[in-house]
């Protein structure tokens, strides 16, 4: 008996992994993977190296919800993903990425709305789609700053551009418009902190700590 | 470093290593990791995830195993913790789940004087020790001599870590130098038993972690009271010794190397070729490649780099700093082994 697998089927070259949510509580614990292809088509693959029969339907789930979630569309392999303006986008899509593999298998899933209800000002800050990926952000309340703050965490989360002379305008440099992810994302851009706190703990998780900085 | 060199016979993975251990050529620098190269995609890939892997031989073996088999590591390491005998020294342990290391909770102290310190007659054979040996007995079986094996044995310090509390045993090593050196030499009888254990098991050398770390303990601490322990440790265990210490440690590094350990795992706050200074012929080095900055969120363009520093500064090992963290993308570990063989036949090809 063989102990590991020699070369059967091994570590496949996927490109460079750009995010990974380390146990799933829908598959087993099983860990699932977003990798970049790097090949200039701007695709991503959905991966796992669980063999567990459950395994590839749960990926399949996860892609398809990425691209309901964050409006992107299949590309050339099964599990592929990728955006129609052929951009990366790669901040969003990690964020895409594990909202997509947070619903329990079976949840109806559907692009959200670009309107945000902010608790803070009491206002509900809307996004409306121009022309060329841009995107213009307006409150009903009488606090342009907690717009303002949001359409800095999408800039921040999104990797989108401040349009000059315009405070609330924001653009994808791709020129395209991306109305799911500007939905998907709004509800983190009111809170910023709490995402960067969030990807720091990420960060700490499974690193081993010498006794001495544990105490 | 950038002379051309003749082709040397190729070597076997565990030759290579074992020969890099003892100071005699090799036909490239072995990429031999003392401490765990296990991430969660390898646990998957295995069936062997985390807590099985650190408590059952077999899923412990068989995720070990993918250091070999799947990142072309030269060296298979099963101990991926550091608690494994302090859990058998009774210990109170978190055992967490897969995508997090086991701990021992070191809040919840089981010693406060040197008097407490019974190592249990059934210290080899405690479940989560046995683990380890019978994961090590079922590696030899199945390598032979393709891989060198690695086990771990934890050092006196460490242990007291684990037992009295950080910062009891710092305060205990400051107020009272005597009974400090008391405790430190009623546990290394528990390091010399689980090493001899696992050597009868077939292990081809020992990582020997001695948290003696940069930030909380000093050069002349080390020399006064680890470094004749640590001599004794290679002395006492008959087959090559890592000595792994975390932290900024060139202070120390010297005292090291006079120590007769075979090798010295460093960290990547000390840099290779002050390191190799340091050490001058007294040692090997293995390690420096910087886990939480470049092995889990650069690319494996900077691991090459950090893999080409050392090749250059004359290391005579390469693998990473510590344990990698377990998120740690695979593309990054194959990186290693495909730097240094690219280095090594870039230099022979002239």
């Amino acid at each position: 008996m063989r102990l590991a697998v020699r070369g059967t089927m091994g570590i496949v070259d996927l490109g460079r992994r750009i995010e990974l949510f380390s146990m799933d509580p829908h598959c087993h614990d099983i860990s699932i993977a977003l990798y970049e292809r790097g090949d200039g088509t701007g695709a991503f693959t959905v991966h796992s190296y669980s063999r567990r029969p459950e395994a590839a339907a749960r990926l399949d789930g996860v892609a398809t919800a990425m691209r309901k979630l964050g409006g992107m569309v299949a590309g050339a392999g099964p599990r592929d993903v990728r955006f129609c303006c052929g951009a990366v986008h790669r901040l969003a899509v990690r964020r895409l990425f594990l909202d997509a593999c947070k619903p329990p298998p079976g949840t109806e899933i559907a692009p959200r709305a670009m309107v945000v209800l902010d608790k803070k000002s009491g206002q509900t800050i809307t996004a409306h789609a121009m022309d060329g990926g841009r995107y213009r952000l307006s409150g009903d309340g009488d606090d342009p700053r907690r717009v303002l703050a949001v359409a800095r965490g999408l800039v921040r989360l999104a990797e989108m551009e401040a349009v000059e002379g315009a405070d609330c305008d924001i653009a994808f440099a791709c020129g395209y418009g991306h109305d799911a992810l500007i939905g998907l994302l709004m509800v983190r851009a009111l809170n910023l902190r709490a995402v960067m706190r969030e990807i720091e703990m990420q960060a700490a998780r499974g690193v081993l700590a010498a006794p001495s900085a544990r105490d | 470093m950038n002379e051309s060199v003749a082709p040397m016979t190729p070597m076997t993975s565990r030759e290579r290593v074992l020969a890099a251990l003892a100071g005699r050529p090799v036909d490239r620098a072995p990429v031999c990791n003392p401490t765990s190269v296990a991430t969660v995609e390898l646990m998957d890939l295995v069936d062997a995830p985390f807590p099985d892997a650190n408590r059952d031989p077999g899923p412990m073996a068989r995720l070990a195993a993918t250091g070999y088999t799947e990142l072309g590591f030269d060296a298979i390491m099963p101990v991926f913790s550091i608690i494994q005998e302090s859990s058998a020294l009774g210990c109170k342990m978190q055992w967490e789940q897969k995508d997090n290391w086991p701990t021992v909770r070191m809040r919840e102290p089981i010693w406060t004087d040197a008097d407490d310190i019974v190592i249990p007659n059934d210290l080899e054979t405690h479940r989560d020790t046995r683990c380890v040996i019978d994961a090590i007995r079922l590696l030899r079986k199945e390598y032979g001599d393709e891989a060198a094996i690695v086990g771990k044995t934890m050092g006196p310090w460490s242990l007291a870590y684990h037992g009295f509390g950080v910062e009891p045993f710092l305060l205990l090593s400051l107020d009272d130098p005597g009974r400090t050196a008391l405790v430190l030499d009623r546990l290394k009888e528990a390091t010399i038993r689980f090493g001899l254990a696992q050597i009868d098991a077939g292990a081809d050398a020992l990582t020997l972690p001695d948290h003696a770390t940069g930030d909380l303990v000093s050069g002349e601490y080390y020399e006064r009271y680890l470094k004749e322990l640590h001599t004794e440790f290679a002395e006492r265990l008959p087959v090559p010794l890592i000595l792994h210490i975390c932290g900024r440690t060139v202070d120390r590094m010297p005292f090291i190397a006079e120590t007769g350990m075979a090798a010295f795992h460093y960290d990547s706050r000390n840099k290779p070729q002050e390191s190799m200074e340091a050490v001058g012929d007294g040692i090997a080095l293995v390690g420096n490649i910087n886990n939480p900055e470049t092995l889990f969120a650069r690319g494996p363009e900077e691991v090459r780099a950090e893999v080409v520093a050392n090749l250059e500064a004359g290391v005579q090992m390469i693998a990473p700093e510590c344990a990698v963290p377990l998120q740690t993308p695979l593309e990054n570990l194959l990186e290693i082994p495909r730097a240094v063989r690219d280095w090594h036949d870039a230099r022979t090809a002239h």
